[in-house]
C-alpha cells in the first residue's frame, strides 16, 4: 500500500507572527520531495508544523487519510523520523544509545528494549555504516558520524516517512552524497517517503522527484526539479542570475550562480548596444546592473553577444548563425534606436556581414541621438572591409554627439555621474 | 565503555550502602560493635523481630533513638538530592544543574532565617522553609513560561535571580538579627546543612516522599534521555516534553525542598553524585537514577560520620570539603575531554 503525505492549506507561525501561508502540496511513498527557498522562507518551520513541534493554525497535515494533527505523539512518530540539521549532546551517551532511542515510540514506560527493537537498531546502524562505533561515546564522534548516527536513528524509528531538515548541510560532500544515496536506496527499496529541506540546490535537482520552492512563506512554485528551477525561479526567489544546464552524465539539472541581482534602482534611459564577437558582454552586463534598460542588435545567434543578451532577459535583434544582415532584421534594429536614449557601439570586427551595424550607428548620430563608441583596438585593426567602412567610420566620428572612450569603466562612471 | 554490568553495579552499592550505614553507627563516644549494631537493629524489624532479641540496655537506645535515625535521615537525604540533581542536570541539559537552581535553597533558607529570627517552635520551622522553598520555585516557574510553555533557559535565570534576592532578604534578617550568638548560630547551622535534628517523626514524613519522588523521576527516565537530543527532536521522537519536564522539575523541587526543610541545605551531594554515578553507568537514566540515588545515600553517611568523628560540625562542610577536591579530579581527568 503507498501511503499518501496531504498537506493542504497550511498556514502556521511563531507567537503573532505569521510564517506559512496556505502551503499545500503531497508526497507519496516511494518519492523524494525537496523543499527549498531562501532563508527565512519557513522551510524548517513547516517540518515543525507537520511534527507538531509547533501548533498548526489553520489547514490540516493527513497521512492515509487520517489526519496527523489528532495523532498521539507516539503514533506520528511511528509514521515520521527526522533529521536536524545539528544536534548537541552533552552527556556521553554511547552511539547504540542513541539510535535506540529512534524506539523510544514503539517502548511503553516501563518495558525495556526487546529483540526487535535491538534488531532494528542493528539494521540502521549497519546501512549507516556506525556500527563499528556503537559502544563509542558520540562527544567523541566527528560531525559527519554523529549526523549518520542521527539518520541511523530515524532509520530505526522505521517511519513510512524521512523528513531532513537541511541534515547534509554541515557535512562534507562525500557524506553529503552518502547520506542522499542512502535515503534514495529507502526510497527505492521499502517505499518509505522522503521530504528533503536543501540549501544546495544541485543536491536538490539531483535528488528530487518532486520540488517546492518556498518564498516568504509561501509556495512560489512546485513541480519536477525542471519545472522549478528556472531562472526566472531563482531570479525572483533567491534574486540571482544563474544557468541552468543539465548535466551530460545523468541528465540531472544543475544550478551554477553567475552573479547576486545588483538590486540598483531602475533607470528610465534605455541604452541600445551595437556589438558582436565578444565585444559588448561586459559592457551589457555593466549596464544591466547599473539600472538601465538595454537592448541590443543586430547579434547572430550563437554569437557570445548574444548569448549574454539571451541570458541578460534582453531585447535583441538576431539574425541566423553566420548569416549577414536581412533588411528585415536591420529594420527591427533601427526601430530599437529610434526608441533608445543613448546608442553604443563597441569594437566589433567588420566584414561584409555586419557592416550595416557600423551603418546604423551613423544613423543614430545622424538622427540626432547621442552615440558613446567603445575604442579599445583601433578601428584599423578591426576593419575588415577596406574603404568603404573607414568612410562610414569618418563620418561617423565627425559628428559632435559622438563620445569615444577606451574603456567600460570610464564609460560607466561618466553615464551615472550623468555626463553622457 | 560497555555498561552491561549495571545490575552487578547496583548491587554492590546497596550492599556497600548497608555496611556504610552499620558502620557509622559504631562510630560515636559510646563504644558499639558491628554485630551489636546488626543484632539491634534486626531486633526492632517487624516479623524478624521473632526470631532476633537483643538486650535492652543503653546500646540500645544509642543505637535505635540516636544514631539509625540520623543515618536513615541521612540516606533519605543523599538520595533525594542526587536523583533531584539527576532530573534537574536532565531537563536543563547541563552538567552544572544542581537540587538548588530553582531556588529552592535560597526559598528555604529565607523562611527559615524568618523562623529563627521569629523564634518559631522546632515543629513549625520546617514547614515554614518548606512553604518558602516551594513558593520561590513556584515564583521561578511563573518567570519560566513562556507561551504556555516552560523555557528552561529562562528558568535558569529566573532561578538564578530568585536566588539572589531570596539570598539577599536572607542576609538582612541576618544583619538584623541580634547580635544573640543562638539566632545567628542557627541560620548558618541551617545554611551549612546538617543531620543533628534527625528523629523517626522526620523519616516518616521524608521517607514516602522521597519515594513518591523518585519512583516518579525513574518513571520520565526514558523521556529524559530522549530530551537530551534536544527539545523538538524529542517531540518528534514521541516525547510529551511539557509533561516531562513539569514531572521532572516539580518532583525534583519537591524533594530538594522536603530535604532543605528537614536538614537545612546540603550542599554539592545533587551537584557532584549524578557526575560521579555518571563515570560509573553512563548518562542513561534508567541506570543512572539508581545508580546516584545510591550513591548519594553511602557519600552522605560517610560525610555525616566524619562530621560526628570531628565533634559535629555542619554535614554541609564535609561534603564541601570532601565534594570538591573530587570535582576538580573529575575536572582534570575529563579536562578537554568529551565532557562529563
Amino acid at each position: 500500500m503507498v501511503g499518501i503525505l496531504e498537506v493542504k492549506e497550511l498556514t502556521t507561525g511563531y507567537g503573532e507572527k505569521e510564517v506559512l501561508k496556505n502551503i499545500s502540496f503531497d508526497l507519496k511513498d516511494g518519492e523524494v520531495l525537496g523543499i527549498i527557498g531562501p532563508n527565512g522562507s519557513g522551510k524548517s518551520t513547516l517540518i515543525k508544523a507537520i511534527t507538531g513541534v509547533i501548533p498548526i493554525w489553520s489547514g490540516e497535515v493527513n497521512y492515509d487519510k487520517k489526519n496527523i494533527d489528532e495523532l498521539h505523539r507516539r503514533e506520528r512518530a511511528h509514521i515520521i523520523g527526522v533529521v536536524p540539521q545539528d544536534t548537541f549532546i552533552n552527556f556521553p551517551f554511547t552511539s547504540w544509545e542513541v539510535v535506540m532511542m529512534g524506539r523510544n515510540p514503539y517502548l511503553g514506560r516501563f518495558e525495556n528494549p526487546k529483540k526487535e527493537d535491538d534488531l532494528a537498531v542493528k539494521k540502521a546502524m549497519e546501512a549507516t555504516k556506525t556500527l563499528r562505533f556503537k559502544d563509542q561515546s558520540v562527544r567523541e564522534l566527528s560531525g559527519g558520524e554523529l549526523q549518520r548516527v542521527v539518520v541511523a536513528r530515524a532509520l530505526a524509528q522505521e517511519p513510512n516517512l524521512i523528513f531532513l531538515d537541511e541534515a547534509t548541510s554541515h557535512l562534507d560532500i562525500g557524506h553529503k552524497l552518502e547520506i542522499m544515496d542512502l535515503m534514495k536506496d529507502r526510497v527505492k527499496q521499502r517505499d518509505v517517503g522522503v521530504l528533503s529541506i536543501h540549501h544546495n540546490l544541485n543536491l536538490a535537482a539531483r535528488y528530487c522527484d518532486k520540488i517546492v520552492l518556498l518564498d516568504e512563506g509561501k509556495v512560489h512554485a512546485k513541480g519536477s526539479p525542471k519545472e522549478v528551477l528556472t531562472r526566472a525561479h531563482l531570479r525572483a526567489v533567491y534574486g540571482i542570475e544563474a544557468e541552468v544546464d543539465k548535466n551530460p552524465r545523468d541528465g540531472s539539472l544543475y544550478v551554477t550562480p553567475i552573479k547576486r541581482k545588483v538590486m540598483k534602482e531602475d533607470k528610465e534611459e534605455v541604452v541600445h548596444v551595437v556589438c558582436g564577437g565578444g565585444t559588448g558582454g561586459t559592457l551589457l552586463k555593466e549596464l544591466v546592473e547599473h539600472g538601465y534598460e538595454v537592448t541590443t542588435g543586430v547579434l547572430n545567434v550563437m554569437d557570445s553577444d548574444q548569448k549574454m543578451a539571451d541570458f541578460l532577459d534582453l531585447r535583441c535583434v538576431t539574425e541566423a548563425p553566420f548569416s549577414s544582415i536581412s533588411e528585415k532584421t536591420k529594420s527591427e534594429n533601427l526601430k530599437l534606436i529610434k526608441e533608445a536614449d543613448l546608442v553604443m557601439g563597441t569594437d566589433f570586427a567588420i566584414g561584409p556581414g555586419n557592416l550595416d551595424n557600423l551603418k546604423d550607428l551613423l544613423y543614430a548620430a545622424e538622427s540626432g541621438k547621442k552615440v558613446v563608441l567603445l575604442e579599445r583596438t583601433g578601428f584599423q585593426k578591426r576593419n575588415h572591409v577596406g574603404s568603404k567602412g573607414d568612410k562610414i567610420y569618418r563620418e561617423l566620428t565627425a559628428k559632435s554627439d559622438v563620445k569615444i572612450f577606451t574603456g567600460i569603466e570610464e564609460i560607466m562612471r561618466k553615464l551615472d555621474e550623468g555626463n553622457i | 565503555m560497555i555498561k552491561k554490568n549495571t545490575g552487578w553495579i547496583i548491587a554492590g552499592l546497596t550492599v556497600l550502602l548497608l555496611i556504610t550505614a552499620i558502620y557509622s553507627a559504631t562510630v560515636g563516644t559510646a563504644d558499639i560493635s558491628f554485630k551489636e549494631v546488626v543484632w539491634i537493629t534486626l531486633s526492632e524489624v517487624p516479623l524478624i523481630n521473632r526470631y532476633v532479641t537483643a538486650p535492652e540496655g543503653s546500646p540500645r537506645t544509642i543505637v535505635v533513638l540516636i544514631r539509625l535515625p540520623r543515618i536513615v535521615l541521612g540516606i533519605i537525604a543523599g538520595i533525594s538530592l542526587s536523583v533531584s540533581g539527576t532530573s534537574m542536570q536532565g531537563i536543563f541539559k547541563n552538567p552544572m544543574a544542581s537540587p538548588f537552581i530553582l531556588g529552592v535553597s535560597a526559598g528555604g533558607g529565607l523562611g527559615a532565617a524568618v523562623g529563627f529570627f521569629l523564634g518559631v517552635s522546632f515543629f513549625y520551622l520546617p514547614l515554614l522553609a518548606f512553604l518558602t522553598a516551594l513558593g520561590t520555585v513556584f515564583l521561578v516557574f511563573a518567570l519560566g513560561r513562556v507561551r504556555g510553555k516552560t523555557d528552561v533557559a529562562t528558568l535558569l535565570l529566573a532561578g538564578l535571580a530568585m536566588n539572589f534576592l531570596m539570598s539577599g532578604l536572607t542576609s538582612y534578617i541576618r544583619y538584623m538579627s541580634p547580635p544573640d550568638k543562638m539566632v545567628q548560630m542557627q541560620i548558618l547551622s541551617f545554611m551549612l546543612g546538617n543531620l543533628n535534628e534527625a528523629a523517626w517523626n522526620q523519616i516518616y514524613i521524608t521517607l514516602p516522599i522521597m519515594i513518591v519522588g523518585v519512583a516518579l523521576v525513574f518513571a520520565y527516565s526514558r523521556d529524559l534521555n530522549v530530551i537530551q537530543m534536544g527539545e523538538g527532536s524529542a517531540l518528534q521522537l514521541g516525547v510529551d516534553v511539557e509533561t516531562t519536564k513539569f514531572v521532572q522539575l516539580v518532583t525534583s523541587s519537591l524533594l530538594a525542598a522536603t530535604m532543605v526543610a528537614f536538614t537545612g541545605i546540603i550542599g554539592f551531594v545533587g551537584l557532584m553524585i549524578p557526575h560521579g554515578a555518571r563515570l560509573m553507568v553512563g548518562p542513561e537514566h534508567k541506570r543512572l537514577i539508581p545508580t546516584a540515588a545510591l550513591m548519594g545515600g553511602i557519600f552522605l553517611i560517610l560525610c555525616d560520620t566524619i562530621s560526628r568523628m570531628m565533634g559535629e560540625i555542619p554535614v554541609g562542610i564535609i561534603t564541601v570539603l570532601l565534594g570538591s577536591p573530587f570535582f576538580i579530579y573529575l575536572l582534570i581527568r575529563n579536562r578537554g575531554d568529551t565532557g562529563w
